[in-house]
């Protein structure tokens, strides 16, 4: 029998993925022991995982490197991955916003917005090119978003938001909602047919949980 | 300043010896099964006019395709796609009586980060396409050509899944929802995204068997019992056409024997635009891509100016070989072959019996090194001959294992 291959998000999302794989029957002990080896395998079902940046995970699904992931609607936004997006597991919702200073607020058809400042790129560049049919700039950043329009690097931003505190504490509020993100499980489009019976096994599994 | 001239630009490759002597074999394998079946071969450029390739449906996008210009300023692409110039040479060059055309292509086709390459940016396609017909026999015919194909590589571990277009446009006619709105649910039935599926579908009066089977898009693959569970009342005369569509091509796959390398997928609607009936796809172990695609797509001819039925496919002969690699069933070209050297004064003799052997079909080749055996043996190891046979001035012969 074939492994099936299992890319799992590195970070927030570990814990709880792994929770939902053990209750589908499938022994993570490997994983959790912390070792340093990077491929870990449950012998038995012939099932073998690896942790990867989560932006990777779409990638090693895409090409077939993995055949399953657990990975954010955030990331699989950004990479625009050709898969098929079996589950939503519910976990790790947040909303991926434009935000920007409460000036700005139900304003944003009246102002021209030039630069939007994101760890998102081609989800922003989407939504303001296809819903709001406006060429603008995107600046491209790594972390803490909500320094940009502070210091007058852009005057937009889009990124995801959890509770909303954050913005709220540096005098930002959401403009607009872009989608709703979670957890989901996404699975390679050959392996889909070529395992459709064991993928489909752990699919239902997983389902029966959520 | 030459600053690229050490590089090959992005997404194309250089194919070196061993590989491309595996590429070469495996495309005479392709052209001979295709031959044998009755395809005939044809070549068009591989420039072409953008025009060619532009449609307002947005068929192949303008940013995928390498573009410039010819000597009087017309915009000019390297193929992306090989169907399309034959749909045109159909239009153009083919007479009425010519049809039904049985054609098949072996070629480079290009495009920037298009997925059939394994997003490869050159890619080789082989392909057959009918002309001229509209039987299920003839979508029937083409999927078993896929199927031969396939086999004819070397990969036995294969599927190939059959969809029809039709079937979702029937359903999506009949439910009523805008083409946004369509557009919206064909996105996430192409993700199997049932929650999605589900959240748009809730936000309309739709009759219930109708929704049902709607939401039930996604999940409908597998095997082709799948077509008798669906019960063709109030799904609309299209979809039910479809239905009948797929199940007479179904029944033709059985009679030529291939019902266990074919699957249903109801699922399948990317390139709606463009596909007009039945679609399918190859997949095998060991890439994440399809191996092959096609369908039917009887309004692609009349573009071009005539109405014509066509149905076809194309195999990506990059993704097979890759295929074979990591099934490890790469076949090692291996034809012996002999490296003649020659004491001095044996020249003429030499260069005899290497034309002697050549004439018979072994690989070989006149040491033309002249610098000993030990050169003449390391030479030899690196070409994979077997042997290495030397001549001496009285005509008798020594044979050396390299």
């Amino acid at each position: 029998m074939r492994y099936i291959t299992i890319a799992l998000s590195k970070g927030r999302l570990t814990e709880l993925s792994l929770g939902l794989l053990e209750g589908a029957g499938i022994d993570c002990t490997e994983l959790k022991d912390s070792s340093r080896k990077l491929i870990l395998s449950d012998e038995k079902n012939k099932i073998r995982f690896f942790l990867a940046k989560p932006s990777d995970v779409p990638v090693y699904v895409e090409y077939g490197a993995a055949d399953i992931g657990i990975v954010g609607k955030d990331t699989l936004l950004e990479e625009g991955r050709d898969l098929y997006e079996v589950l939503n597991l519910g976990f790790a919702k947040c909303k991926m916003c434009v935000a920007g200073p409460s000036a700005l607020e139900g304003r944003m058809d009246e102002v021209s917005i030039t630069r939007v400042a994101t760890k998102y790129p081609e989800t922003a560049r989407k939504y303001f090119r296809h819903k709001r049919k406006e060429s603008v700039e995107i600046i491209k950043l790594s972390g803490s978003v909500e320094l940009a329009p502070l210091v007058g690097l852009s005057e937009v931003i889009v990124d995801v938001v959890e509770t909303g505190r954050t913005l709220k504490e540096n005098g930002l509020v959401v403009l607009d909602t872009i989608a709703d993100i979670s957890a989901r499980m996404v699975v390679n489009r050959v392996s889909m047919k070529m395992e459709s019976e064991r993928i489909g096994k752990i699919i239902e599994a997983i389902r029966s949980q959520l | 300043m030459k600053r690229w001239n050490l590089y090959t630009p992005e997404g194309v490759q250089d194919i070196l010896f061993t590989n491309c002597t595996q590429k070469r074999m495996l495309e005479n394998k392709i052209r001979r099964i295709f031959r044998l079946n009755g395809y005939q071969e044809l070549e068009t450029p591989t420039l072409e006019f953008f025009d060619v390739f532009y449609s307002e449906s947005g068929l192949i996008k303008q940013e995928s395709m390498y573009k410039f210009c010819d000597s009087k300023g017309r915009l000019l692409v390297l193929r992306p796609d090989l169907t399309v110039p034959i749909a045109r040479v159909a239009a153009t060059k083919l007479k009425e009586e010519d049809f039904p055309v049985k054609c098949c292509y072996i070629g480079n086709t290009f495009s920037f980060d298009e997925i059939g390459g394994g997003r490869q940016n050159e890619f080789t396609q082989a392909g057959c396409e009918i002309l001229g017909t509209a039987t299920p026999e003839s979508d029937a015919e083409v999927v078993a050509m896929a199927v031969e194909a396939i086999k004819a590589t070397g990969i036995e571990d294969f599927q190939v899944d059959i969809g029809q277009v039709e079937f979702f446009k029937g359903l999506m006619e009949e439910s009523g929802l805008s083409p946004a709105e369509i557009e919206e649910v064909r996105e996430f039935i192409d993700l199997k995204d049932f929650v999605s599926v589900e959240q748009v579908m809730e936000r309309h009066q739709v009759e219930e068997t109708l929704k049902h089977l709607i939401l039930d898009l996604p999940k409908l693959f597998g095997s082709k019992d799948i077509l008798q569970h669906i019960s063709c009342r109030n799904i609309g005369e299209r979809a039910a056409k479809a239905i009948e569509n797929m199940k007479c091509i179904l029944e033709i796959l059985e009679d030529r024997g291939l019902a266990r390398c074919v699957s249903v997928d109801l699922g399948m609607v990317q390139s709606l635009n463009y596909y007009t009936g039945i679609v399918f796809r190859g997949y095998t172990h060991g890439v994440g891509f399809p191996v092959l695609s096609g369908g039917r797509y009887d309004n692609l001819v009349s573009k071009f100016g005539k109405n014509c039925e066509a149905t076809g496919f194309s195999l990506g002969i990059n993704m097979v070989l890759m295929a074979l690699e990591r099934q490890k069933k790469t076949a090692v070209p291996d034809d012996g072959g002999c490296l003649v050297t020659y004491e001095e004064g044996a020249r003429k003799l030499a260069n005899d019996f290497c034309q002697a052997l050549i004439a018979n079909g072994m690989p070989a080749e006149l040491d033309i090194l002249q610098k000993g055996m030990d050169a003449a043996r390391s030479y030899a190891r690196s070409k994979r001959y077997n042997i290495i046979i030397k001549i001496k001035r009285d005509g008798s012969r020594e044979e050396i294992l390299p």
